[in-house]
């Protein structure tokens, strides 16, 4: 028994010699970033990368989150609202920053990023990244809506809207294709995305940028739901449009069944991938806009955004930057296809070779819009939603739809504590 | 004096509920939201105001009676016929009620996942059935004009066994010399159903209509797993938009206004039930 004893003694001491010695050993920084998995399984060559260059100061692990965008909000929302986060930074959609900034979980990134980092993006992505004039997100990529065309059935895009209605009019006519102008027309976030570019086409703007007061009911965004479902009625665009996301869209187009799409830089490769019956026949340009109104490309785009609570603000920073290089950007563009930020970029001859579509994006990300920069914008998405899907889906009149828009909206300010 | 004895319980009546729900009334005259900083601000009645034209409100509003009054009224249809068979004696019979009681014993949100793999285009055993015979893609979960009948599915799969759990109960309470009587006067099987059977089960079937109708009104998790509320909304509850105010607007002052007058529709539709239930009273025959 006295030896039993005195061995388990020994053993124990052992133990805690051991554990003593083990956690003395300085362990490295851990920083942990939320991500939707496309982008975590994106980055994950270059995450290995670093730790390797950062072995035993700083270990960075990625959370392969959710794959859809309400997932990862509702995801990250939950646990920064309970405090203490489980992670140091997070992706987050460029719509999503104002509300994340006014709850006052994030922390601003201008001690890690100055002024010269933000004059070497491309002029796009420098936009939907500061609230009051500070720095609270650094792009990950660039994404702007385009107008993609068919080379083989017109000489140049059409430049206005009535010229997309007279083209697409004239094309289905003479049965060269069967749908003519196709975009996102159902009831979600994309339809909000085409809806800021149509306006813009017709000189107007959702919020009034000087005061931020909505402006649904002005003469310019009256005409474009005016238009939009004269797109339809017309037979400019089909009916099945109206129930449209980016896959239908996409779909269409690359079936040679339409002659103008709108859609994002990645449908590219698509269209000119084996399955495509548009293969080397498609152009890209910018949205079309009336003469005196300026065309805009609407911002996409997510970005990595440091939390106030994080512990680790240093090696996270060291992180984001690594994340975002030149280097990690231009592997990216060549592997996935997301493209980059860094102005220098666009003009890298491999990059070209690539795409030959980057100086066609280039000029989109220079005439980039972001959705309202305000908290509430996903309810105002949502109600500007229920009302184009009834102007495109239904016989509603759509200046009646818009001044009902605009009262909603305006209604949506005063309980939210907005001064409306 | 007798209702002193019932003071603790409405004491802790008070604290769980009646607190929480003036909490509530009162967080709904007030805007709280990002834009004040989470903190309550007086807004003078403006998100009853609101409430009135969001027509999502209202869509979600008739969507979720549409689910509470299908499911249940499926769910007591199924299990009277259920409760009736398992009354019977026959060989197996324990073993059955044993089986039968299953659906009810698994956690919801297993048995919503579950039935999504079951329902997924084009992995799903339904999906690809169909596709064996020929036809074309069903697409059960993204259909806004039928995907709701996808989530009544799931909810009578998992409740029926409760409502039958009642339902046998009550069964047993009716004395064997009713039917025997019944028997001795010349009177046929099906008969018996309507002149015993039913007359003397009709409490117990309103009973489950009130427990089901009050919890599939206040329906998240089942929807919440299964479709998230898509496609277009089409599945949304009234439970899930509030959530969504408070969780993804990050609106708690509109979340509770929400999710009070979806309880005074239920409310509404609890008082209509109980009605019932008391009319049902009065009509039951006297025991022999």
């Amino acid at each position: 028994m006295p030896l039993l004893r005195r061995l388990l003694l020994v053993l124990l001491g052992l133990v805690l010699t051991a554990t003593i010695g083990w956690t003395s050993v300085r362990r490295p920084e851990q920083v942990t970033i939320l991500m939707p998995a496309p982008f975590a399984d994106a980055t994950a060559e270059q995450v290995i990368r670093f730790n390797a260059e950062h072995r035993g100061r700083i270990r960075l692990n990625v959370i392969r989150g959710p794959r859809d965008t309400e997932s990862i909000s509702d995801l990250a929302i939950s646990s920064l609202l309970l405090g203490a986060p489980p992670f140091d930074a997070l992706l987050v959609d460029v719509t999503w920053l104002p509300k994340y900034v006014a709850a006052d979980w994030l922390q601003p990134l201008d001690p890690w990023f100055d002024d010269a980092d933000v004059a070497s993006l491309i002029s796009g992505a420098r936009l939907g990244n500061s609230v009051d004039g500070e720095l609270y997100r650094w792009p990950f990529g660039a994404d702007v809506g385009l107008l993609y065309w068919r080379t083989d059935l017109m000489p140049a895009p059409p430049r206005t809207p009535e010229e997309v209605v007279q083209l697409t009019q004239r094309l289905t006519e003479d049965n060269k294709v069967t749908e003519g102008f196709v975009w996102q027309g159902r009831q979600y976030e994309g339809l909000s995305c085409d809806f800021v570019e149509f306006l813009s086409a017709f000189g107007g703007t959702w919020l009034d940028p000087a005061t931020g007061a909505p402006e649904l009911d002005s003469p310019a965004a009256r005409a474009t739901a005016r238009w939009m479902q004269e797109l339809i009625r017309s037979g400019s665009s089909p009916r099945a449009v109206s129930n449209y996301a980016e896959p239908e869209t996409l779909q269409a187009f690359k079936a040679g069944d339409a002659a103008l799409m709108r859609n994002w830089p990645y449908a590219w490769s698509e269209l000119q991938s084996e399955g495509s019956a548009v293969q080397g026949r498609v152009g890209v340009t910018t949205m079309v806009a009336e003469p005196d109104a300026t065309p805009a490309a609407t911002l996409g785009s997510w970005g990595f955004s440091l939390l106030r609570d994080s512990v680790h603000q240093q090696a996270t920073a060291e992180a984001i930057r690594d994340l975002t290089s030149p280097e990690a950007q231009r592997q990216r563009f060549l592997v996935q296809g997301y493209t980059p930020t860094a102005a220098a970029l666009f003009q890298d001859p491999e990059l070209l070779q690539k795409s030959p579509v980057l100086p066609q994006l280039q000029e989109a990300l220079s005439i980039a819009e972001p959705r309202p920069l305000t908290p509430l914008y996903a309810q105002m998405s949502d109600l500007l939603q229920r009302q184009l899907s009834g102007v495109l889906t239904g016989d509603d009149n759509p200046d009646e739809a818009m001044e009902h828009l605009q009262q909603a909206t305006l209604t949506l300010l005063r309980s939210a504590g907005g001064d409306a | 004096m007798t209702w002193v004895l019932a003071v603790p319980a409405l004491l802790l009546m008070a604290l769980v509920f009646g607190w929480p729900m003036l909490r509530y009334g009162w967080l709904s005259l007030h805007a709280s939201s990002v834009l004040t900083g989470l903190e309550p601000v007086p807004n003078q009645g403006a998100n009853w105001i609101r409430l009135l034209e969001d027509a999502r409100f209202w869509q979600d509003a008739a969507q979720t009676l549409r689910f509470a009054g299908v499911s249940v009224g499926l769910e007591v249809l199924l299990a009277l016929a259920i409760a009736l068979l398992l009354d019977q004696r026959w060989r197996g019979r324990s073993l059955v009620r044993a089986v039968s009681l299953l659906p009810w014993a698994l956690p919801t949100t297993m048995m919503a996942l579950g039935w999504r793999w079951i329902l997924n285009t084009p992995y799903g055993p339904i999906e690809q059935a169909a596709t064996a015979l020929g036809l074309p893609p069903l697409n059960l979960l993204s259909n806004p004009d039928w995907t709701w009948l996808a989530t009544v599915l799931a909810d009578v799969w998992k409740t029926t066994p409760f409502i039958t759990l009642l339902l046998l109960a009550g069964l047993q309470t009716i004395p064997a010399d009713l039917y025997s009587a019944f028997r001795l006067e010349g009177g046929k099987s099906l008969g018996a159903l309507t002149a015993i059977t039913l007359p003397l089960l009709t409490p117990y079937i309103l009973i489950s209509l009130l427990f089901r109708t009050a919890q599939a009104a206040g329906v998240f998790d089942l929807i919440q797993v299964l479709t998230g509320g898509g496609p277009a909304g089409s599945t949304e509850s009234i439970a899930q938009y509030a959530y969504l105010n408070a969780m993804r607007f990050l609106d708690f002052g509109y979340s509770a206004t929400v999710m009070l007058a979806g309880f005074l529709l239920l409310a509404l539709v609890i008082v209509t039930a109980a009605v019932l239930l008391h009319l049902g009273r009065l009509v039951r025959p006297m025991n022999p």
